[in-house]
């Protein structure tokens, strides 16, 4: 096992410049302690995201992560990767496409070249989680550690677009299920935290549609909360920006609509990681972008 | 699962075939052999007009105006439950996703949350090449006009004093990829394709 | 030739634990005073075997009564060149359900080898008739995908085959088709018609004589030696042949009468032939205006599972309208093609078939069709919609209508008169899952299928020139164990006319059927029976002296094998005849008899059973079992250990049909309490081997109630049972309740007289 760090193209997404900063920023300070060298692909674009083909189109959806994938691409042949579940989603999913398919690679094509782009469907996407499950291992995640987050009780929500649909099959890495996802709970028991028996891993949180017409998924996420507070957890893990924003900004909504009292914060896992390699609580793990402030895990960080 | 009437009725035979051709995934619609496991997996479809199921019976019957209106396409939350416990690999999620593609474009969407927002939210990708939050917020909120703009933004302030207050609402002038012209030609380009190839349904 | 007859009691199995072997010796050598009486512990291996083999080179003995276990056992090992064998049965039926070494159990054994020493006294080795010469020729009526396989095969066999085709030329109705279903894998899509390479290799094949343009238009004879006149043009000529293979095809359903399907109220509204022949022409399109048809719907269904219309479901239908539905798909890309179905049925490799239709695009919706209009709007009631959807805008109806088998002869001139009405009641329901209409039919049934035309082969038999028909117009056969086998011997169907079935399975089917002829040949000319009997060479002999004419055996035999003279006498046809003995049974004066087989043979057995007295209130309960299902249902409960009552005394039959009303008179008046008749299921859906043997007894049985009050008996007395081969579990009981039954009328005032 060489001891040089893996270079990976990083697609870091427009949610990494606001409302996923912390996710991005742990992200990149842990990176070096595993041995990973993200190298930001140069002037990416936006991917569309869940919404972005019902007004555009389903053509100009697929050419924006062309375009991604092109620009990745002129950065050498070195896998992309990407922590965000929907943009791993549509980059992931256009690539596949462009590979398998002649005639989208065609047509994909000839709207790239409009912006004197081109690409052949020569480069992997990959999801950071499967990236940090199948190159970097546990057991390294675990020899990074130097403050164990002890008596930390954390609820591993994985959520739907993480695993779904590719993390079964051969392209995605096979790295895990559909339905009771383990890897979550793996990277908080590598950091000494204890992961709850959680049994809303994979509900949904009502992804875009909690973005725009929460009314209709309140229900979801109040369930995903509860469950975490009857399983006894102290903060609730996601990979997901999408899950972790719906999940920490709409407790307030909730507790007036259902009377509750939730009051969880929702960290990643790429921050718990953060804190357990020693790295600063507020400068690498970024625990002050949390809305619901992660007392327990502040702490944590204060220590010596 | 509450069964509302479908709007109209009118009968497409061809409808079928059409969305057979030239929906993402439609090429399976055929082998949908009606077991409900999509809309039993659904976390929404209770809430959805008709489940995916019975949607998929409707557009087979040629119900075209009553799936293109039907608030299924708007509801589903892309979780991919359905897609990956299929027994037939039907992609459920994309097929929606490519109906409602094609109820905005023919002009059946009359008023949808979700249609509005991705209105804003392809303004935002066009102008910067990357959605700026705030843009596409502020875009969505006054959609439905100046007054319900108003009143979603005084709504939703604490939350958004709140992100400000946690450095995750970026505050400066928007993020913009430098070839977001390049990115708008692409875009074009692709909208022309699709446009030149594309039969009605 | 003077009978040597040895006893052999082995002790085996339980056998001398249950019954001691030394009473049974005296019963033997005491009673029946049979010279030379033999015991043995082990019988059937290899000291025991040779013991009777060494009596037999030794010239000691020539008959062999073993009072062992069943004879449904063990018969290869007890077959003896130069020994007729009779066996007791002592183990199923005593030692296996009896009380071990009680007094009633020794004598139920001592009764069973009675009957046995009796059985051989009025017994002897059957020999084989002697009617050559015979021909060894099959013939093949129709010349279609069945006919022609049947006649390919046959011949590779090594026989000659006659081919006889009404038509000018081969291949029957699979020269109208464009495509086939698939019948080799993957199965997913529609395969040439390749009818052309089967019809050459039949006309290359130096065995087959193909006659085109020829109708069969009389039979005589039978099997082995069946006389065929064969018409055309006016001219007939005589052929002898030795089987015969019917494979005369089917025809559609008439269309003429799917009017509330639309049919005749638009030329849009087709038959699935009609689309076959657009299909073969190359271009489908609309007979209204010539416009090409994008816009299809099949109608599944059309006139079948209704029970209005045809009764039954015709296998194949959907396999067609599948087919059909992938090449209108692949002919035109923009095409919209739906297949309205209540219920899809594609049997076997069909399934792949059904996907492979829907990946490409056909529209399956499960429905029940309301109406069709003139303007080809199609109403349908969605299963899983649950509304009703006017289907509008459609360029072709299709209805997908069932299979009429050809059971008659259409090719004859003249209408030809309605076949006789099946002669297995017509009134007993079918039983018919669903219809095509609102609700499924329960007590209703519809009229038995009206069957027009003349006779397929003009039998020139007493019972009539048709072969008998079941109720939908099939030829009748034993469906459950003898699918080929019409209900005349020697004639096999195949294919279509035999049940709905599509090319592919018809072509399996005619090599099973090209088979069964060879078989039916190999047989005869040796004087062997065929199924069920198979390899019996016993024949009913007719002594006519003391005919009465009354023309019982003549009309009751299941298969027709009794002909008459001019005044009424019977005329046995060996080689037609199945052994059963319903004539037998039927004869009033007990002039037929088989030379192991005989209804004198049957009194003797009955009489030699010791019956007690009255006041030693043992009573005896005769039970005549039908040798084909009752009996090894009888074993079985042996088998199980099932405790049995043990005043019941079994004699096995070949059928019921072949008990005379004599014998159970004889069984009364000879002291025995009570008769059971035990046989297989009788009526519409028959398990009885024979067909109609058991129906017969029953309605014979029905009769003798006149027959008991004359002898001033309770009809309780005597009574017909239902076994099935899985009963077995049912029998302890229902011998119980019929002792109980006895008791309670009382014994027989006959006892001791």
């Amino acid at each position: 096992m060489t001891d040089a760090p893996r270079k990976y193209t990083y697609y870091p997404g427009c949610s990494s410049q606001a409302s996923a900063v912390h996710l991005d920023r742990s992200l990149r300070a842990i990176a070096p302690k595993l041995g990973v060298e993200l190298e930001e692909i140069e002037d990416w674009n936006c991917c569309g995201a869940s919404v972005g083909h019902i007004e555009g189109g389903t053509l100009p959806q697929t050419a924006l992560s062309g375009r991604n994938l092109a620009k990745a691409r002129q950065q050498g042949p070195q896998d992309v990767l990407t922590p965000c579940a929907a943009c791993y989603l549509n980059t992931h999913g256009v690539n596949e496409k462009i590979k398998a398919d002649v005639t989208t690679r065609k047509r994909v094509n000839q709207a790239l070249e409009a912006g004197g782009l081109a690409y052949e469907g020569d480069l992997k996407v990959r999801h950071a989680c499967e990236v940090l499950v199948n190159d970097v291992g546990l057991d390294k995640i675990k020899g990074q550690v130097t403050k164990p987050l002890a008596g930390l009780k954390v609820a591993g929500y994985v959520g739907c677009q993480t695993v779904r649909p590719f993390a079964g099959t051969e392209s995605g890495g096979d790295y895990d299920t559909y339905d009771q996802p383990e890897f979550l709970d793996d990277f908080v028991r590598a950091c000494g935290a204890e992961p709850v028996a959680y049994d809303s891993k994979t509900s949904c949180c009502g992804g875009s549609v909690s973005v725009y017409d929460p009314e209709k998924t309140l229900h979801l996420i109040k369930k995903i909360v509860q469950a975490a507070v009857d399983a006894g957890a102290d903060v609730i893990a996601t990979p997901c920006p999408l899950c972790q924003q719906n999940v920490e900004m709409y407790q307030a909504e909730i507790n007036k609509t259902f009377g509750t009292n939730f009051d969880v914060p929702v960290v990643y896992y790429s921050q718990l990681m953060a804190v357990a390699f020693g790295l600063d609580g507020s400068k690498d793990a970024a625990l002050d972008a949390n809305m619901i402030a992660p007392l327990k895990l502040i702490d944590l960080a204060k220590k010596k | 699962m509450s069964a509302a009437a479908p709007a109209k009725r009118n009968y497409d035979l061809g409808f079928a075939r059409w969305v057979y051709q030239n929906v993402e995934g439609g090429d399976r619609l055929s082998l949908c052999m009606q077991c409900g496991m999509c809309s039993g997996s659904c976390p929404i479809g209770a809430k959805m007009d008709q489940g995916p199921r019975k949607l998929f019976m409707m557009i087979r019957a040629g119900m075209k105006d009553a799936v293109l209106t039907s608030d299924t396409l708007w509801n589903c939350t892309q979780c991919y439950n359905c897609v990956v416990r299929c027994p037939r690999q039907i992609k459920v999620t994309n097929i929606l996703q490519g109906l409602a593609r094609v109820a905005v474009a023919e002009g059946y969407v009359t008023e949808r949350p979700t249609a509005r927002f991705a209105k804003a939210f392809w303004r935002s990708l066009r102008m910067f090449g990357r959605t700026d939050e705030r843009i596409v917020t502020a875009l969505f909120y006054f959609s439905s006009g100046l007054k319900a703009g108003i009143d979603l933004g005084l709504k939703n302030l604490p939350i958004a004093q709140r992100m400000i207050k946690a450095g995750r609402m970026h505050l400066g002038l928007p993020h913009r990829a430098k070839g977001a012209a390049e990115l708008r030609a692409i875009l074009d380009k692709a909208a022309a394709i699709e446009k030149g190839e594309g039969a009605k349904p | 030739m003077d009978k040597k007859q040895g006893v052999y009691l082995c002790g085996g199995c339980g056998i001398a634990a249950a019954s001691p072997l030394d009473g049974l010796e005296k019963v033997a050598t005491k009673e029946f005073k049979v010279p030379h009486c033999r015991k043995h512990d082990f019988l059937c291996g290899e000291e025991g075997l040779k013991l009777i083999r060494d009596d037999i080179a030794a010239g000691t003995i020539n008959q062999a009564v073993i009072a062992a276990c069943s004879p449904r056992v063990n018969q290869d090992r007890f077959r003896f060149e130069g020994a007729q064998v009779i066996r007791a049965n002592l183990r199923e039926q005593v030692a296996w359900t009896q009380e071990q070494g009680a007094e009633d159990t020794a004598m139920a054994a001592a009764d069973y080898l009675r009957m046995a020493i009796t059985e051989a006294k009025k017994s002897a080795p059957p020999r084989a008739y002697e009617e050559g010469p015979y021909s060894e020729r099959v013939m093949v009526v129709g010349g279609g995908i069945a006919g022609l396989t049947a006649a390919r095969e046959a011949a590779r066999a090594g026989y000659d085959v006659l081919l006889v085709e009404a038509g000018t030329a081969l291949g029957g109705r699979m020269r109208d088709l464009s495509k086939r279903m698939p019948h080799k894998p993957p199965y997913a899509a529609p395969q040439e018609n390749d009818i052309g390479t089967l019809i050459k290799a039949v006309e290359g094949e130096k065995r087959i004589a193909i006659r085109l343009g020829h109708r069969v238009t009389r039979t005589a004879g039978g099997p082995g030696k069946f006389t065929v006149e064969l018409a055309a043009n006016g001219t007939t000529v005589e052929e002898k042949v030795g089987a015969i293979v019917l494979a005369t095809g089917w025809r559609p359903y008439d269309p003429n009468k799917l009017g509330h399907l639309g049919y005749g109220a638009s030329p849009d509204v087709v038959t699935s032939l009609d689309l076959e022949a657009m299909l073969k022409s190359g271009a489908v399109k609309r007979r209204s205006n010539g416009a090409p048809a994008k816009t299809v719907a099949f109608i599944q269904c059309a006139g079948s599972r209704d029970p209005a219309h045809l009764p039954y479901c015709s296998s194949v239908c959907c396999g067609v309208s599948i087919r059909q539905a992938l090449q209108l798909r692949a002919a035109d890309p923009e095409s919209s093609v739906y297949v309205l179905y209540d219920e899809l049925r594609t049997p076997g490799t069909a399934e792949e078939f059904y996907r492979a239709a829907q990946r490409a695009g056909v529209v399956f919706v499960k429905c029940k069709v309301k109406s069709v209009g003139a303007d080809l709007t199609v109403t349908i009631d969605d299963a899983l919609l649950r509304e009703e959807i006017p289907m509008a805008g459609l360029d072709l109806v299709v209805l997908a209508t069932g299979m009429v088998p050809n059971s008659t002869d259409l090719f004859a001139t003249g209408e030809g008169e309605v076949m006789p009405v099946p002669d297995i009641d017509p009134l007993s329901p079918i039983p018919v899952a669903g219809y095509a209409g609102e609700k499924p039919a329960t007590a209703a049934k519809a009229a038995p299928v009206e069957v027009k035309g003349a006779p397929l082969l003009n039998l020139q038999y007493r019972q009539g020139p048709h072969l008998p028909i079941l109720a939908d117009g099939f030829a009748d056969s034993h469906f459950i164990c003898f699918p080929y086998e019409t209900r005349r011997t020697g004639i096999y169907t195949c294919g279509p006319l035999r049940r709905p079935m599509d090319g592919a399975e018809s072509a399996e089917d005619a090599t099973g059927a090209a088979l069964k002829a060879i078989q039916a040949i190999r047989n005869v000319v040796e004087g062997r029976a065929l199924h069920p009997r198979s390899g019996d060479l016993s024949f009913p002999r007719i002594n006519l002296n003391n005919c009465t004419k009354c023309r019982r055996c003549t009309v009751e035999c299941p298969f027709g094998a009794i002909d008459e003279t001019a005044e009424g006498f019977p005329i046995p046809n060996s080689t037609r005849c199945r052994r059963c003995g319903t004539c037998m049974g039927a004869c009033p004066v007990r002039v037929i008899s088989f030379e192991n087989y005989s209804v004198d043979m049957l009194s003797s057995m009955i009489k030699a059973v010791e019956i007690p007295d009255e006041d030693e209130e043992k009573p005896r309960v005769l039970i005549l079992a039908c040798q084909n299902d009752a009996y090894p249902a009888l074993d079985m409960a042996g088998i199980n250990r099932a405790k049995m009552n043990t005043f019941v005394r079994v004699i096995p039959v070949r059928c019921l049909g072949s008990v005379s009303v004599l014998c159970i008179s004889d069984a009364l008046s000879s002291g025995y309490d009570g008769v059971m008749m035990m046989g297989c299921k009788a009526g519409d859906d028959y398990q009885c081997h024979f067909v109609r043997g058991s129906s017969i007894a029953q309605e014979r049985m029905a009769k003798v109630g006149e027959t008991l009050k004359s002898m001033a008996l309770e009809k309780e007395r005597v009574a017909t049972f239902e076994i099935a081969i899985a009963d077995s579990h049912k029998l302890p009981k229902m011998i119980d309740d019929f002792m109980a039954g006895i008791e309670a009328v009382g014994p027989n005032p006959f006892k001791g007289m």
